[in-house]
């Protein structure tokens, strides 16, 4: 027995070592590598606003203070990202804009849906914009500039499931999947009481419920159904038939915030009213504006 | 000993010797005070108002979320405990295949997240064999995924094992049951028995997870909530707390088996 332990600690000794060192070498590549990251980020994604102002607080406008912009990077063409992981999207172009207008370093900060709200009500952003609809839940819990878009509920149906409107959907028996927390959750959980609603959370998961039957529909936004029929057309058909009134996106504020609202608000009548909604429908939904007017639907920033 | 000054004597333990029950509660106490009062003043310092009187509004779907949360650990501990055992075995065994099988199920699930798992079973695996209940996909995943760590858990006290005891077993003229049942068995459940007991908690922590398919477990009951009424803080606050009173008393029960098994061998 003795002779057993002697032994088998002298290996452990031995192999000691050798895993330190192995240990050591891991661990500096490891640290290279972060920083490399760790650069590569910082110099990504400052970008265009790329000055070093010390961060103002929230409710400051000064020239040259931070401004933080919470949006969750998963919905394009508004919110997403490049190639190279930088915040790209229409949304996020206008929101620059609005900061080279009124001299904010703007800061675009990722965030889960979620985590939107919470982090407008904890200080850790300045504003949210992330093609949220102004509800008066919503309303509630922060303050919502004017509506700088509008959009409908369509509904991305499977094929085999014979849904062709909206009441077809709510019957016993049929799943409707929802994003969590989404306006398309709001209204199956007012309306389509008959239904089973499963909640996911996020869009590729409905997407692939209804693709593979597992929920016979999936209400979101026009633009979304209308992308993701395209990218299934054999296994899915797009309701478009509005069943709801137009629902608008407002830029979310911290409660009391009413300098920084104002400011959207001076900014988004000007775009509407200088063509800058124009341009970035150009630039980002060109294909999408066609298909639509073919349709017949009235397009994000068609205020009358 | 005598060195240490009255003031701090009270909360000072010897090494080695046992803390008097009376001590032990009151440095406890002590302790989760502090803790209590850091969060508290987190909470001031960030400026949250905690707000909980969503739960008697929705106490029928927590209570569900709850018993849903119970139900699907409690049917994956024991699947995974019965693949554990089987996969411990199969990976002594001496058929290629079968010991490279376990090996390789082991090294795939202990080696890939949770939640590529749950998205690749449900919609890939679950779609094509028409596992199409989500509980019933949940608890088959959940298992599958414990039941790898419940045999490397098996697997590590089997090694720790000295070869000597069955040999000397042999020797003293024992058959191959009485082997198992004197020798092997006493010590197994000794060394595993804490491990596995912590795997509850693991497991019921990781059924968390599960929400990502429309389980409406706990976690999802709650994100249902919050994306309802907005407090995403109190309810996030009490879904830690409702794990916690799941899984406090389960680590109490794992301590309590590592103090009694704890005999030398």
């Amino acid at each position: 027995m003795n002779r057993t332990i002697s032994l088998t600690r002298t290996a452990f000794a031995i192999r000691g070592s050798r895993v330190r060192r192995a240990f050591m070498a891991v661990a500096a590549a490891a640290l290279l590598a972060l920083s490399c990251v760790l650069a590569g980020c910082s110099s990504g994604s400052t970008g265009a606003d790329s000055s070093t102002s010390p961060a103002a607080d929230g409710a400051a406008a000064s020239q040259g203070s931070t401004l933080r912009v919470a949006m969750e990077l998963a919905y394009p063409p508004f919110e997403t990202k490049d190639d190279a992981g930088n915040p790209e999207g229409l949304a996020v172009d206008f929101i620059r804009d609005f900061g080279a207008a009124y001299g904010y370093d703007v800061q675009i900060e990722n965030t889960a849906w979620d985590g939107l709200i919470p982090a407008l009500q904890t200080g850790k952003a300045d504003l949210v914009i992330s093609s949220m609809t102004i509800t008066d839940e919503r309303k509630q819990s922060v303050d919502f500039s004017d509506a700088y878009a509008m959009a409908q509920l369509a509904i991305l149906a499977n094929a085999n499931s014979g849904v062709a409107s909206i009441d077809d959907l709510n019957q016993p028996g049929k799943k409707v999947a929802v994003k969590t927390g989404s306006t398309g959750d709001v209204y199956a959980t007012k309306n389509l009481t008959n239904a089973e609603i499963v909640r996911l959370a996020d869009e590729s998961a409905c997407v692939t419920e209804v693709v593979q039957g597992k929920a016979d529909g999936f209400l979101y936004d026009q633009l979304t159904i209308y992308r993701n029929h395209q990218a299934n057309p054999d296994t899915t058909e797009a309701v478009f038939i509005p069943f709801q009134d137009a629902e608008e996106w407002g830029i979310a504020v911290k409660k009391g915030n009413t300098t920084l609202l104002d400011q959207l608000n001076a900014f988004i009548a000007q775009s509407k009213a200088d063509g800058e909604f124009d341009r970035l429908t150009e630039k980002y939904l060109a294909e999408e504006k066609k298909a639509f007017d073919e349709y017949g639907f009235k397009w994000f920033f068609d205020f009358e | 000993m005598n060195r240490v000054p009255a003031i701090f004597r009270p909360f000072i333990a010897r090494a080695g010797t046992p803390v008097r029950p009376v001590k032990a509660a009151l440095n406890y106490l002590a302790v989760s005070m502090v803790v209590v009062a850091v969060v508290w003043a987190s909470l001031a310092a960030a400026g949250i108002a905690l707000n909980f009187d969503f739960i008697a509004q929705y106490r029928v779907r927590l209570w569900d979320g709850f018993c849903m949360t119970v139900g699907i650990s409690a049917a994956s501990l024991v699947i995974s405990l019965v693949i554990g055992i089987a996969v411990a075995a199969g990976q002594g065994a001496g058929v290629l295949p079968v010991r490279y099988l376990c090996d390789l199920y082991v090294k795939i699930i202990r080696g890939t997240p949770l939640i590529v798992q749950v998205y690749f079973f449900y919609y890939i695996i679950g779609t094509a064999w028409g596992v199409d209940n989500r509980v019933l996909a949940g608890i088959i995943i959940l298992s599958l995924f414990s039941g790898a760590y419940i045999a490397e858990i098996l697997r590590g006290s089997l090694l720790s094992l000295d070869a000597g005891q069955l040999e000397a077993a042999r020797a003293v003229g024992f058959t191959r049951a009485q082997t198992l049942r004197y020798v092997v068995a006493p010590q197994l459940v000794a060394r595993t028995l804490p491990a596995l007991t912590g795997q509850v908690a693991s497991i019921i922590k990781d059924s968390s997870l599960l929400s990502v398919i429309a389980v409406i477990e706990l976690t999802q009951t709650i994100r249902e909530i919050t994306a309802t009424n907005y407090n995403f803080f109190g309810g996030f606050l009490l879904l830690g707390a409702l794990y916690l009173a799941l899984t406090l008393p389960i680590m109490a029960v794992s301590r309590h088996f590592e103090k009694r098994l704890d005999y030398e061998h």
